[in-house]
């Protein structure tokens, strides 16, 4: 006889779902209110107010870029087309946190399952821009890739967290399996940013899972190595590494962002007076960052570092409490995708990684992909309700702490 | 029994299960700190880079509205609003041998082929010293002040490492007109000399920049005086020349020049500094100006304020007295006139032949004490009133005179001042009396200042009768431009050498006012070390050479500053001329 039994899934859980106690609509308000993470949500929305500004101030230069003799974009174009999208953003970021953890969950999986079979799809019928096939035109264009990113750290964590039923799966090489796929499939338009990003968040939810420190080693090795190989089959992404470690050539990309974001000293030009902003591409969606640096000054870039990483202490910390697996895991790699495309879109305007076709989350204009992150960020806030009138059985960050000193 | 086993293996399954997931979720929180670190570290790294570049030098200063709607330095106009110095965009030529890369050539052609195609742009470019600064690779600043067009040329040859960053520099669109005026600006960005050192501040204060500052120059004035003084310069073969014109009733000066002048736009270290050989033969740097900063004996220029203060103090009374025109013997020393002009003078005729000996008698009956108080109210005990830094300081002959020195400085010796004190000095002796400090500012009417009476209205009044006989019927006679009403006085003072006065060498001066009938501008032209030419029919003095200079500018000037010729109007002279023989005789 085998120690262990099987995995029955749900067993004997079914039953207490019909007679569960079903809340008036305003009730859930109220607990949605008593439950849910109010400092993250205000950070996320002094961020997304910042986007506001940030974007009113980037639009005047790409809207007189892309604008042709036949059609004039008005300067304000991406800023109004930026609110609505916004606001179509905080209805999905609203109505995803309301949702309950397993609904999350749910949605995140089907999401994961769409995405995936989309990302398929893209290199058939994908329309390409700027030499990579990306987006998908199904009525409305988006990027598979954008809306796959949060249901992938969810699916991850769902699949990590199937140890916990069964110790003898092998979670790490199913979710490593999902990865490679999902990398090969990102790889082929090509989006080199996004593959790294998603390796990203699969390596922290490995290193979480508990995977043991040599075995992270030799991801970390494989993982530079993937990047090597990158280095040498995309011309693309050679190009932009080249020019980062040869310091490029005068008015290149790198070049105008940084005298873009230089442009304004400490305090910057003031609102709409900057002027570098309008020989840089793409002043609203990735240099966005390098705009606020001229009109707002160096002081308020570090204000939007600033909080970015209050964002993600927020969470990690909060989660260190955590009771249960899934919850940590995904909110762990739903931060770091969000967190993780941050500092990227930011160490690469500060001339610290080599350029990558990446948005700043929460604040460049993005159009669906704006959704994709409200989308993300509603995910998160909704796995990370939690009632404030429970207590934790389990140690929680403080015997963390107090352990580790005991061991020091 | 199978159930019994059953359910003690999930029960044993169970708390397994339950080991493991507190195990897990410790691993997993504990690790959730590594990650937390690690996005602060990335965090610290970019605040990091932030500061960093913010404190390089690669940081743009915030561009302020200031600078985005002011000039850099602010304009100077004359006093009708003509732009004297204002800020030009311009284009610098900058060699950037890393504009293609760390490595390989600077150039895509070679040194010598860019250093020729540039010759071709500004021919006045040494090529070959060129062709090294290029093959050199090191970066800097090839040419300044680049015209736009040139800059065109330059983009032309195709060179990336030929950079044409835009520069604002100061301009002086009237060249050389009014050099020592102006001053220049010096690398830095600092005012130099002149209005733009004394303007410092005001033209570079973002609250007062955008208002030009108007001068009391009139540049047509200007140009007329450096023009005539040039002629004379040249013609006479001086070593230089300087000249004023003032307004006698405010004090404002509407032209001053001092000659050789330099060029603000571009100035030699050569202007500012003499070689040792150059100084040791008395030479002045070009940016000298001779107008406020040298000093000179101006001679018998000094006779009308003799006169002037003896009038005033009731010593002259009587016009047809006669005085003794003998040579004055003072102890070791002869007053002598520099020709005979007959035994006895009287006090016009003194003025008219410019006589020694009768100007140091009613200077000695005037009294030592009293010319000196006249003098030090017409401040020539110190600097001259001007907003200029350059103001020399009078040779002044201190307290308790002796009767030699009160003799010698009632004709002009034993006392060096600026050509500006003396022209601030005529003011006084024709506007009435008073005398007001010289500005460079143009002043509202509600501006002049009040100034101080040196002279009685009275003795101003016969100053006028004698200065203007001066032109009729003396030395003065070539500055005499018809219908002008011009009254001054010559000067020729020989200068002093190591050995006393050097006798061939002379500064000749010719201190003027028109029009005499209401005087309202005093003109001083001065010529240092004029050469008998044929222009002045070999002769040397101020009645040869300064005073001409005077004849010719004023018909210039003074119908741009609202003097008509009017051949009809003069002052009454009635009283006076029968005091004068030949007068009128025109010889």
């Amino acid at each position: 006889m085998s120690a262990t039994q099987p995995y029955i899934p749900r067993s004997g859980e079914r039953g207490m779902v019909s007679d569960r106690y079903r809340p008036s609509r305003k009730s859930e308000l109220r607990i949605w209110w008593r439950e849910i993470d109010r400092v993250l949500l205000f950070l996320i929305l002094a961020l997304m107010a910042i986007g506001t500004v940030a974007v009113a101030a980037g639009s005047p230069a790409s809207a007189r870029r892309l604008s042709t003799s036949a059609s004039r974009l008005p300067e304000l174009y991406f800023y109004w087309a930026h609110l609505r999208w916004q606001a179509v953003g905080l209805v999905v970021m609203f109505g995803a946190s309301m949702l309950a953890r397993d609904s999350a969950r749910r949605l995140g999986i089907l999401l994961a399952g769409g995405m995936i079979a989309a990302l398929f799809l893209v290199p058939l019928i994908g329309s390409e821009v700027n030499g990579a096939r990306r987006w998908l035109d199904l009525g409305i264009r988006f990027q598979p890739s954008e809306f796959l990113k949060p249901a992938f750290a969810i699916v991850l964590a769902w699949i990590f967290s199937w140890r916990l039923r069964d110790q003898n799966l092998p979670v790490a090489w199913i979710a490593s399996g999902l990865m490679v796929l999902v990398a090969a499939l990102l790889m082929l338009q090509p989006n080199f940013g996004d593959t790294l990003l998603f390796g990203g968040v699969w390596f922290v939810l490995v290193l979480l899972s508990g995977v043991p420190v040599k075995r992270l080693g030799i991801l970390a090795g494989i993982g530079s190595l993937g990047i090597a190989a990158t280095y040498f089959l995309y011309d693309n992404a050679r190009h932009r590494i080249d020019s980062f470690i040869g310091g490029g050539t005068a008015f290149d990309q790198v070049d105008l962002a940084q005298r873009t974001l230089l442009g304004g000293g400490w305090f910057g030009t003031g609102m709409r007076l900057g002027v570098r902003k309008f020989s840089l591409p793409e002043a609203h969606t990735d240099y966005i960052f390098s705009v606020i640096g001229e009109e707002f000054g160096l002081i308020a870039c570090a204000v939007v570092v600033c909080l970015y990483l209050a964002i993600m202490v927020r969470v990690l910390v909060r989660l260190a409490d955590e009771e249960d697996l899934f919850t940590l895991l995904a909110g762990a790699g739903l931060a770091t995708q969000i967190g993780g495309q941050a500092f990227i879109n930011i160490l690469v305007n500060l001339q610290l990684f080599p350029s990558k076709g990446m948005t700043l989350p929460l604040v460049s204009y993005g159009g669906s992909s704006t959704i994709a992150v409200c989308l993300a960020v509603g995910l998160l806030l909704a796995v990370t309700r939690r009632n404030p009138f429970l207590k934790r059985e389990t140690p929680g960050l403080r015997a963390l702490l107090g352990e580790k000193e005991e061991h020091a | 029994m199978t159930a019994m086993t059953v359910s003690t293996a999930i029960s044993l399954g169970r708390v397994q299960l339950a080991h493991i997931r507190f195990r897990t979720l410790n691993t997993a929180r504990q690790r959730l700190l590594w990650v937390a670190i690690l996005f602060a570290l990335v965090a610290a790294l970019a605040i990091g880079r932030i500061a960093w570049l913010g404190s390089s030098d690669r940081t743009a200063t915030a561009t302020s509205l200031e600078e985005a709607l002011l000039p850099p330095r602010g304009e100077i106009t004359d006093r009708n609003g003509v732009p004297l110095a204002r800020a030009f965009p311009a284009y610098a030529l900058w060699f950037n041998p890393r504009a293609m890369g760390e490595s390989g050539s600077a150039l895509v052609k070679s040194p010598q082929e860019v250093a020729h195609a540039l010759k071709q742009i500004f021919p006045d470019i040494d090529e070959k010293a060129m062709a090294e600064r290029l093959a050199s690779g090191k970066p800097g600043y090839l040419r300044r002040r680049v015209l736009p067009e040139d800059a065109n040329k330059v983009m032309d040859i195709g060179e990336l490492a030929l950079e044409m960053p835009r520069e604002t520099d100061r301009h002086y669109p009237q060249g050389r007109l009014a050099a020592h005026v102006l001053g220049y600006v010096d690398s830095d960005g600092h005012g130099k000399l002149g209005m733009e050192q004394v303007l410092d501040d005001r033209l570079s204060d973002p609250a007062t920049r955008g208002q030009p500052v108007s001068l009391s120059i009139d540049l047509r004035v200007q140009g007329a005086l450096e023009d005539e003084l040039r002629k004379g310069m040249l013609s006479t073969n001086a070593e230089g020349a300087a000249g004023i014109v003032l307004d006698a009733d405010t004090g404002e000066v509407l032209a001053l020049a001092s000659l050789p002048e330099f060029d603000p736009n571009r100035v030699e270290p050569g202007d500012l500094v003499l070689t040792p050989q150059e100084a040791k033969n008395g030479y002045f740097p070009k940016a000298f100006n001779r107008v406020t900063n040298q000093v000179y004996e101006l001679g018998s220029t000094f006779k009308p304020i003799t006169i002037a203060a003896a009038i005033d103090a009731g010593v002259v009374r009587d016009f047809g007295k006669r005085y003794d025109a003998s040579p004055v013997q003072m102890g070791r020393f002869t007053i002598k006139d520099s020709h005979a002009m007959g035994a006895t003078l009287n006090v016009p005729e003194t003025l008219i032949h410019s006589s020694n000996t009768v100007s140091a008698r009613i200077a000695d009956e005037l009294g030592g004490e009293k010319l000196r108080g006249t003098l030090i109210d017409l401040g020539m005990n110190q600097r001259p009133y001007i907003e200029l830094t350059g103001r020399g300081f009078p040779i002044w002959p201190g307290k308790d005179w002796p009767r030699l020195r009160t003799m010698t400085v009632g004709f002009g010796h034993g006392i060096a001042v600026t050509p500006l004190h003396l022209a601030s000095a005529y003011a006084a002796l024709v506007n009435g009396g008073i005398w007001r400090p010289a500005t460079l500012y143009k002043l509202d009417p509600d501006q002049v200042p009040r100034g101080r009476r040196v002279f009685k209205a009275s003795t101003s009044s016969r100053m006028r009768q004698l200065l203007r006989m001066i032109a009729l019927d003396g030395t003065g006679r070539s500055a005499n431009a018809p219908g002008f009403r011009v009254g001054g006085k010559t000067g020729s003072a020989e200068k002093p050498g190591s050995h006393g006065y050097r006798h061939h060498t002379l500064v000749s001066t010719f201190a003027a006012a028109f029009p005499m009938d209401r005087p309202r501008y005093v003109v001083v032209a001065m010529l240092d070390e004029p050469k008998g030419t044929v222009a002045s029919s070999f002769q040397r003095t101020a009645a040869f050479n300064a005073a001409p200079v005077v004849g010719r500018l004023v018909p210039r000037i003074g119908p741009v500053l609202g003097v008509r010729p009017d051949a009809t109007r003069d002052i009454d002279l009635s009283d006076l001329r029968p005091l004068v023989p030949h007068g009128g005789s025109g010889e």
